[in-house]
């Protein structure tokens, strides 16, 4: 390995350093661990086996991806604008963006409830259009990408901050037009943050809870999702089962991530 | 040829204030100043990269102010070459033929003879990471070559490299830019590097053209003190005229002492002598024998490989650049006494 030579001092700084990482490490495997020796066969039968929890999974995967890519659709434009154009309101916009990483998850689905529930824009989307969202399915969406979609947009924008402006003025040079230069140059550059962001989006969105169970519920069979199950069995006293689906719901964002890791490969996403 | 006419832009609080150039066809061009004077700015202007904010810019006749940068067939290198590092070096230099949809065998045979033309052929199947600096910037200089742009403009283009590469990458740019009749805009902030290709040279300060010609020119009739300093003329000194000399001279004094100075002036001036040009004489007989001889004392002597710096005290403290074998000639040593002579027609005068 390529490294400095080092002296008692750097090696005391590298312990500690790395007594931080073991003590996180270890303290969630220990969490994890915790689950597994609770649950029973039982409950991982019934995971196993449950139609229900099966559409719950399928409906945390599907809205989740649709999520992550209706999110990447509007945070590669929005980052971009938002590193490279000097516009009024620009400063304002930028903190706007981040109003939902500080809301309560709570107050996102309080706040859609009231929206298409109690104003006139919201009933005319739901009533006029037909466009329901309230206790539907796409509700789920909406409501991960509302509660998810500003880590996609602040990781699209610090990625296009890394890209030094020289490149994409080189290739105007060349015969590009900020349009070409955009796709040619910028975008394959930001691409690793804008992966990054993509997995941190698809992790909020797939675990969120609060929010749902405020503006779409949890009915069987429609609107419910992992993280909702989890809730409605342990508060019908099945904590087994609820630890279960927790350690599913585990497992599948860990294959996700080292999937998208892997394909990747090792220097794309540095989360 | 290139042409601009009372450029004037601003970034912050600096300033570019009307820069009228003309830089002929063929001609090897080398912006000086030192940094921070507007060198690349004024480079980015000219590419279009940066929309100025009065006067006109001409390429080849073509008024180009307010044409777009991919329309102004310039080659450009930035100061930091700006390799796009997720394409390999072929694709690198391709880029601008792909761009502009030549077919694939067309950019590969113009890929080929560019990388061939600056030696680099071998390389056109690495990725950018890894490269050397010289390899680099001839990666960075065959992408803006092989779209065969009449103008080239490279921006601190060896600034990066070591001494000898910077030597060899600089003789390379003259012959390719002579064998191809280019016109090269060449900035930088080094004048060994100015001298080792340019055909003619301006200088900018803090947004400020301040004198255009050949180099010998800057060095030998600096219209300002800023041109003298900058040329590394180290002896410059007021006087006050004190009357006629003869053969159109004019005598000054500068301290205690009268000079004779080309020219007629008049008042208060500023007197300039590089120090290559002080002659430096040992001083058997303790007095002067002639005009424009003064007595020093040697200070301070410092080689620098191809010269000896000596500092000397006098009535006014003088700077001169000897050679090793004159130095050892006047088999001197620190304090010691030593005539110096600042003959008239090496000495440049401005008004003060």
């Amino acid at each position: 390995m390529n490294s400095p030579v080092k002296g008692w001092c750097d090696r005391i700084f590298e312990a500690a350093v790395f007594f931080f990482v073991c003590i996180f490490v270890i303290f969630v495997l220990i969490l994890i661990a915790a689950d597994i020796f609770y649950i029973d066969k039982r409950a991982v039968i019934t995971v196993l086996t449950s139609r229900f929890i099966g559409h719950a999974l399928w409906m945390s995967i599907w809205t989740s991806l649709v999520t992550t890519f209706i999110s990447l659709f509007f945070a590669v434009p929005m980052g971009y604008a938002l590193s490279r154009l000097r516009f009024p309101g620009r400063i304002l916009a930028d903190t706007i963006v981040d109003l939902p990483i500080v809301f309560p998850p709570l107050v996102v689905g309080l706040t859609l409830l009231v929206f298409f529930s109690q104003t006139t824009i919201g009933r005319w989307i739901q009533e006029d259009l037909g466009l329901e969202f309230v206790f539907q399915p796409r509700g789920i969406v909406l409501c991960q990408f509302v509660a998810a979609a500003s880590f996609a947009i602040r990781s699209a924008k610090t990625a296009f901050d890394d890209v030094g402006r020289r490149y994409e003025n080189v290739a105007l040079t060349l015969g590009c037009s900020r349009w070409s230069s955009f796709w040619r140059v910028s975008l394959p550059l930001a691409r690793n943050g804008i992966i990054a962001g993509g997995i941190l989006t698809w992790a909020r969105a797939f675990g969120l809870f609060g929010p749902l169970m405020i503006f779409v519920g949890s009915f069987r069979g429609r609107t419910e999702v992992l993280s909702t199950t989890i809730f409605l069995e342990q508060s019908v006293g099945n904590l087994e089962v609820a630890l279960a689906i927790a350690l599913l719901l585990i497992f599948v964002a860990l294959v996700a991530i080292t999937i998208i890791r892997l394909a990747g490969g090792s220097t794309v996403v540095k989360l | 040829m290139i042409r601009t006419e009372r450029i004037c832009f601003h970034i912050g609080e600096f300033r570019l204030q009307d820069i009228s150039l003309q830089i002929a066809a063929g001609q090897y061009f080398v912006l000086l100043g030192p940094p921070g004077s507007g060198k690349s700015i004024f480079l980015e202007c000219l590419c279009g990269l940066k929309k100025i904010d009065s006067g006109k810019i001409y390429i080849e006749g073509r008024e180009v102010t307010f044409v777009q940068p991919r329309a102004r067939n310039l080659g450009y290198v930035p100061q930091d070459y700006a390799l796009f590092p997720h394409l390999t070096v072929e694709q690198n230099i391709a880029f601008g033929l792909r761009v502009r949809r030549y077919s694939r065998k067309d950019a590969a045979s113009r890929v080929a003879g560019t990388a061939d033309l600056l030696g680099i052929r071998h390389l056109l199947p690495r990725r950018i990471n890894g490269l050397s600096g010289g390899e680099t910037q001839r990666v960075a200089l065959a992408r803006a070559m092989v779209m065969q742009p009449k103008i080239l403009l490279l921006d601190e283009p060896v600034c990066a490299l070591d001494e000898g590469t910077r030597q060899e990458v600089c003789s390379q740019l003259s012959c390719i830019q002579r064998r191809l009749g280019l016109t090269v805009i060449h900035v930088s902030h080094n004048l060994e590097e100015a001298f080792s290709v340019a055909d003619q040279a301006a200088i900018l300060h803090q947004g400020v053209l301040q004198q255009t010609g050949t180099l010998e020119e800057l060095m030998r009739k600096p219209d300002s003190e800023f041109v003298a300093c900058f040329m590394r003329c180290e002896n410059i000194f007021r006087g006050q005229v004190i009357g006629p000399g003869i053969r159109q001279q004019t005598r000054v004094k500068v301290g205690d002492v009268g000079l004779y100075v080309p020219g007629e002036h008049y008042g208060e001036v500023k007197l300039m002598i590089r120090p290559e040009d002080v002659l430096i004489c040992p001083n058997y007989e303790g007095r002067i024998r002639g005009d424009n001889e003064i007595c020093v004392k040697l200070v301070r002597r410092r080689n620098y490989g191809g010269y000896v710096r000596v500092e000397l005290d006098g009535p006014f403290n003088l700077v001169a650049h000897l050679t090793d074998a004159t130095y050892a000639g006047l088999k001197t040593e620190q304090g010691a006494d030593l005539i110096a002579v600042l003959r008239p027609e090496n000495i440049h005068v401005l008004p003060a």
